[in-house]
């Protein structure tokens, strides 16, 4: 049979063999990609991944073999890419793309960048440095059944910040601290909780009562006369978690005490929370413990224990933990990772003895394992389909047709068109992104006399607007320089509030990233009407609230369909809802779901003229 | 070590489960997959395949690893049996008998029709893929394929509020929503709420439930009254009862069996139940024997409630009665499973390939209506047909040689004609459709065959593990434009 190459175009079948392609990603969709790369005639490629094997990616990642599990993705892909294709010149980085060493220079070196990310922070900072070096990106992602690719061309297509994406899913401090509702708070909860004993500490993941929630309006000082659980905290409170938790050697059975007894008694002095809700009931090792308790049934994974049971996980994970925390040696922290099983059993445990305090129904390590680590369902099918898409729209952008590349979505099952594909036509860049647009600008609204530099540099620039290292002039006639990114010289500043510097409302702030070469002018909009736990707005942006648009609700459904059957019942008020969107929103790499209307936008790029060849390659 | 290597594969295959469970997992374990021609499409099957965890393979290849092979092919590792698939229908026919699928790639038309008649006889699906150039071609052969978990989007809640069962009653009964503290009279799940409203409602309307678009309108009014008021007269903020009032078409929807169920239960494998019957027919059979008897004419419970605003335990007691399941308590495995899915069983008959190829039975309909777009996917079916007649006459595919790429595009021509006149299809093939197919050469490009083996594996492994609706019954993929359809033929 003959081969592909001997029926590409004389220039297409050298370009192929000359020029540099980059691969960003060695995950589900990079393993597929690299070898569709090299078994279609590419010969220089270079891939990055700063992740390592896992247990879990070897049903897909089929590059990958149990032998290999703990070493970098990028170099075992390169090694076994290579057998099957050792002609081909591969260079492998075991790093972080958003490291300042891939700069603007280094993404020049190629003629094509191809993202299998699974991240949008890594997605948002490539895109930047392709627009900033001009090169075409080949943008892509999958969840389950479903999947997406897109071509961004600096100037000709939208770029992958265009259309406003929801942001993460975040719950307010006091909801997760209080008043969970949702068994996702309680595993928010659990997961902070980790990190507060054995983590690195966070001061945006308290797990103590929140004394200031101001639902409570609640004066300590008044019921402390009432509260005999405040009397046994009252010690605790001034120092941290982890070091109160090193003080009592990591005992299991007083953590337990402090958290799910003390800490419970505690909230419920603060009645106002209870009024309209249901009061939680704290928990007792000593009445708990030896209590009878009937196995489940079926898989191990997908019991959901009784409390004792949870209690006995909570003691077991604890121990283990605190001796990989010792032989890590002093100051040491533990990562917590949702395919660590100690770390996993602890948040199981720590987030079911929660909600079966707070009245709601438990959930199988399974179900708190997906909630917890975001999980997207993955199969090999639905990656060899979209990195196949890849390579061909990358064959169309090399014989210089960018104009017929498309933004492909697989379906999971045909249409009633009829269609598992739905090619629709490129849009242009959008004139006012805050990203690719020739002066780009942005309205935030905050209150300055709140606000300090640090969570405008962390929360703001970094979190919301996706730069790496930011630098912050005042437009204030002085230039003054509110934060650099040179270390030492700003550090001074953060804990400073934005008022401070006579920024006011109306006040302009030049933001430059120089590794993205990337500018962004702010304005500050000042207000002291947010709700509460929001730090800034960014004008003319959906509310984070905001459900995905309707015509999206499909996707979403179907993402997490496979898992219904599985789950067990949500309690209380929509939990349901709440997961299914935290997953979809973590679900970054599917722009098709975040795009305004799918419906809408299609534009069936296939025969309208009648002639298919008008946008077909000729290979 | 069951217990570790249980752990292990949870382990590896958690990504997957969660699409379609542990029993899901299991039909794909005890699979045995014949693949026939291990070429770039077949290997990237074989991998879709092997990597979710087929517990086993026969790989049917009669072809010799040539050069040209190397280049789009990564693992012939262990190489074929060495026999072709056309020595094995010849000697041993019931070879094939012995698998759960058949996929066979790149395969002449002569062989594919003989083994899709072997298959069609002995029931053993068949999965026919191909990659021509930037075509892919993937067909499903089939005489009956059953669906327990049809996964479908956006179903309507199972709610019965029309015809409540007795347990459900019960329950509404322990509810007083006129004489209730606030805080639970805002808690009470919306279906209560429904159904409370719905009661009185009946009772003072001769029993008829509100059906016209103004009935249910003055329903919504009637529910808003019943939010409570605080001293000042003014309306508290209930959500539940917004909730409620917000539901009142989906909670209204008559309780009915689906159309497709309803031919499901008068097709005659449900109705002549013998010895041989396969067990979805004779589960199928208990389902309908249900629905007549104590089902008083419905399908059993689906036993899930969707989320909505309730304090837990009386959402949790909502569950409890909606979860009863008078069907086959004895057995909680599959039963249970058919009861849970019996709206959504689907049964999924193919045409045989003689149906398809026979002048007499072609569907002419079909590819008349599709050609009206000359440009419509049916043309790449029409081709691959035509390439086929061409192999049939010339022992290769047109194109091959460079040489001969002009001598046969005109040849190719007469292979087009010949079929649309053997067929008497009144339509057109342009031009540029038979050059761009000689121009192929039968090549198998490897990133068309990544896309096809992807596609053809997961229809695969929907056939396997009798979950997802398969396509019924051609699929073709168009890589110069991206599109794919699927046809009826």
């Amino acid at each position: 049979m003959v081969q592909l190459v001997g029926s590409l175009r004389k220039e297409l079948a050298d370009s192929l063999s000359t020029c540099k392609v980059l691969v960003v990603g060695a995950g589900g969709i990079g393993c597929e990609l690299l070898k569709n790369l090299v078994l279609t005639g590419f010969k220089n490629i270079e891939v990055i991944d700063l992740d390592t094997i896992d247990v879990s990616n070897l049903n897909r990642q089929f590059l990958f073999q149990k032998k290999h599990v703990g070493k970098s993705k990028a170099q075992v892909a390169k090694e076994s890419a290579l057998q099957f294709c050792p002609t081909a010149n591969i260079t492998a980085y075991h790093d972080s793309i958003m490291n300042p060493d891939y700069n603007v220079e280094f993404f020049r070196k190629f003629m094509l960048v191809m993202n299998a990310l699974d991240n949008r922070a890594a997605r948002n900072h490539v895109n930047r440095m392709c627009l900033a070096a001009d090169i075409p990106l080949i943008e892509s992602g999958t969840a389950g059944y479903l999947g997406q690719v897109t071509v961004i061309k600096k100037g000709l297509t939208e770029c992958y910040e265009c259309q406003p994406k929801p942001t993460q899913k975040t719950f307010p401090g006091c909801t997760i601290r209080n008043t969970p509702s949702e068994p996702i708070h309680c595993i928010v909860w659990a997961k902070y909780l980790f990190n507060q004993l054995f983590g690195e500490e966070d001061a945006d993941q308290e797990v103590s009562p929140d004394t200031a929630d101001p639902e409570a309006a609640w004066k300590p000082e008044e019921a402390a006369a009432r509260a005999t659980a405040s009397e046994k905290d009252g010690d605790i409170k001034r120092v941290s978690t982890k070091d109160w938790a090193r003080s009592t050697g990591y005992d299991p059975v007083k953590l337990f005490n402090k958290l799910f007894k003390d800490d419970i008694m505690y909230l419920l002095t603060m009645d106002k929370l209870w009024k309209k809700r249901k009061a939680p009931t704290p928990l007792d090792w000593q009445q708990l413990e030896n209590r009878e308790e009937s196995p489940g049934s079926g898989l191990k994974d997908q019991q959901v224990l009784g409390v004792w049971g949870y209690c006995q996980l909570f003691q077991h994970s604890v121990e283990t933990l605190r001796t990989q925390l010792q032989e890590k040696g002093d100051g040491a922290e533990l990562v917590w990772d949702k395919d660590d099983p100690p770390a996993m059993d602890f948040v199981t445990a720590a987030a079911n003895l929660r909600m079966h305090i707070f009245s709601m129904n438990m959930k199988s390590r399974f179900d708190v394992k997906s909630m917890a680590g975001n999980i997207i369902p993955a199969i090999a099918t639905t990656n060899a389909v979209i990195a196949g898409l890849i390579v061909l729209e990358g064959l169309k952008i090399l014989s210089g047709e960018v104009e017929s590349c498309r933004t492909i979505f697989l379906n999971k099952c045909p249409n009633l068109r009829k269609k598992l594909l739905v090619p629709c036509v490129l849009d242009p860049p959008s004139a006012n992104c805050y990203v690719c647009a020739s002066k780009p600008e942005v309205t935030v609204k905050l209150n300055v006399h709140k606000t300090m530099v640090l969570s405008l540099q962390d929360r703001i620039l970094k979190e919301r607007f996706g730069m790496v290292a930011p630098d912050v002039q005042i437009e204030d006639g002085k230039g003054t320089i509110l934060i650099s990114s040179e270390e030492g010289e700003t550090e001074a500043n953060n804990s400073k509030f934005l008022a401070d510097f006579g920024i006011r409302n109306g006040s302009r702030l030049q933001v430059d990233d120089f590794l993205q070469d990337y500018t962004l002018l702010v304005n500050v909009l000042h207000t002291e009407e947010l709700e509460r736990d929001v730090e800034f707005e960014v004008v003319g942006e959906a509310p984070d609230k905001a459900p995905p648009p309707q015509s999206n609700q499909e996707d979403v459904n179907s993402i997490t369909n496979g898992n219904k059957d599985s789950a067990q019942p949500s309690t209380s008020s929509k939990g349901q809802h709440v997961e299914k969107e935290s997953c979809f929103l973590s679900f970054v790499s599917v722009m098709s779901r975040e795009k305004k209307s799918q419906k809408k936008k299609i534009k069936y790029s296939n025969n309208i003229n009648g002639d298919p060849y008008r946008s077909c390659i000729r290979l | 070590t069951m217990a570790a290597t249980k752990a292990n594969k949870e382990q590896k295959y958690d990504r997957q489960l969660r699409l379609w469970g542990d029993h899901g997992q299991e039909s794909l374990e005890n699979a045995h997959v014949c693949l026939i021609n291990a070429t770039a499409t077949g290997t990237e099957i074989l991998k879709n395949l092997v990597l979710p965890g087929i517990g086993a393979f026969t790989i049917v290849d009669g072809h010799i690893v040539s050069g040209e092979d190397v280049g789009n092919n990564f693992f012939l590792s262990k190489n074929s049996i060495g026999k072709s698939p056309d020595k094995l229908l010849d000697n041993d026919p019931e070879f094939f008998h012995r698998f759960t699928i058949v996929i066979g790639v790149q395969l002449p038309e002569s062989t594919c029709l003989r083994l899709g008649s072997v298959l069609w006889s002995a029931s053993v699906p068949f999965l026919v893929c191909k990659t021509y150039g930037l075509i892919g071609y993937i067909r499903l052969v089939v005489q009956e394929h059953t669906v327990i978990e049809s996964h479908p989007d956006n179903a309507l809640e199972d709610l019965r509020l029309d015809q409540p069962f007795s347990e459900f009653t019960n329950h509404i009964q322990s509810y007083d929503l006129e004489n209730m503290e606030k805080k639970d009279h805002s808690h009470t799940p919306w279906i209560i709420v429904v159904a409370k409203y719905l009661d009185k409602w009946l009772s003072e309307h001769n029993c008829q439930a509100p059906k016209t678009y103004r009935e249910k309108e003055a329903f919504k009014l009637f529910i808003r009254e019943g939010i409570l008021k605080n001293e000042n007269g003014v309306p508290e903020d209930e959500e539940n009862f917004e909730e409620a009032i917000k539901n009142v078409n989906t909670a209204l929807n008559p309780t009915k069996i689906p159309s497709a169920v309803e031919d499901l239960f008068n097709s005659q494998q449900c109705s002549n139940i013998t010895s041989q019957t396969p067990s979805f027919w004779v589960m199928l059979r208990a389902v309908k024997e249900f629905v007549h008897n104590e089902g008083n004419g419905n399908l059993p419970v689906r036993g899930t409630i969707p989320d909505m605003i309730a304090d837990s335990q009386k959402f949790i007691n909502l569950q409890n009665v909606s979860a009863v399941t008078y069907f086959c308590p004895k057995c909680s495995g599959l039963c249970w499973c058919v009861g849970k899915n019996a709206s959504f069983l689907r049964v999924v008959r193919c045409r045989s390939l003689a149906e398809e190829y026979n002048v007499d039975s072609v569907n002419k309909d079909e590819i008349a209506s599709c050609m009206d777009n000359p440009d419509s996917e049916m043309v790449f079916y029409l081709m691959l047909r035509a390439v086929d007649r061409f192999y049939q006459q010339h022992s290769r595919y047109p194109g091959v040689y460079n040489y001969q790429v002009e001598e046969d595009i005109s040849r190719l021509k007469l292979c087009v004609n010949s079929l649309l006149q053997e067929y008497s299809l009144n339509v057109n093939i342009k031009d540029d459709y038979i050059h761009e197919f000689c121009r192929y050469g039968a090549a198998e490009p490897h990133t068309v065959a990544a896309f096809l083996g992807g596609s053809a594996a997961q229809e695969a492994i929907k056939i396997i593990s009798h979950q997802f609706v398969p396509f019924n019954n051609t699929f073709i993929y168009n890589a110069m434009s991206q599109t794919s359809a699927t046809l009826h033929l």
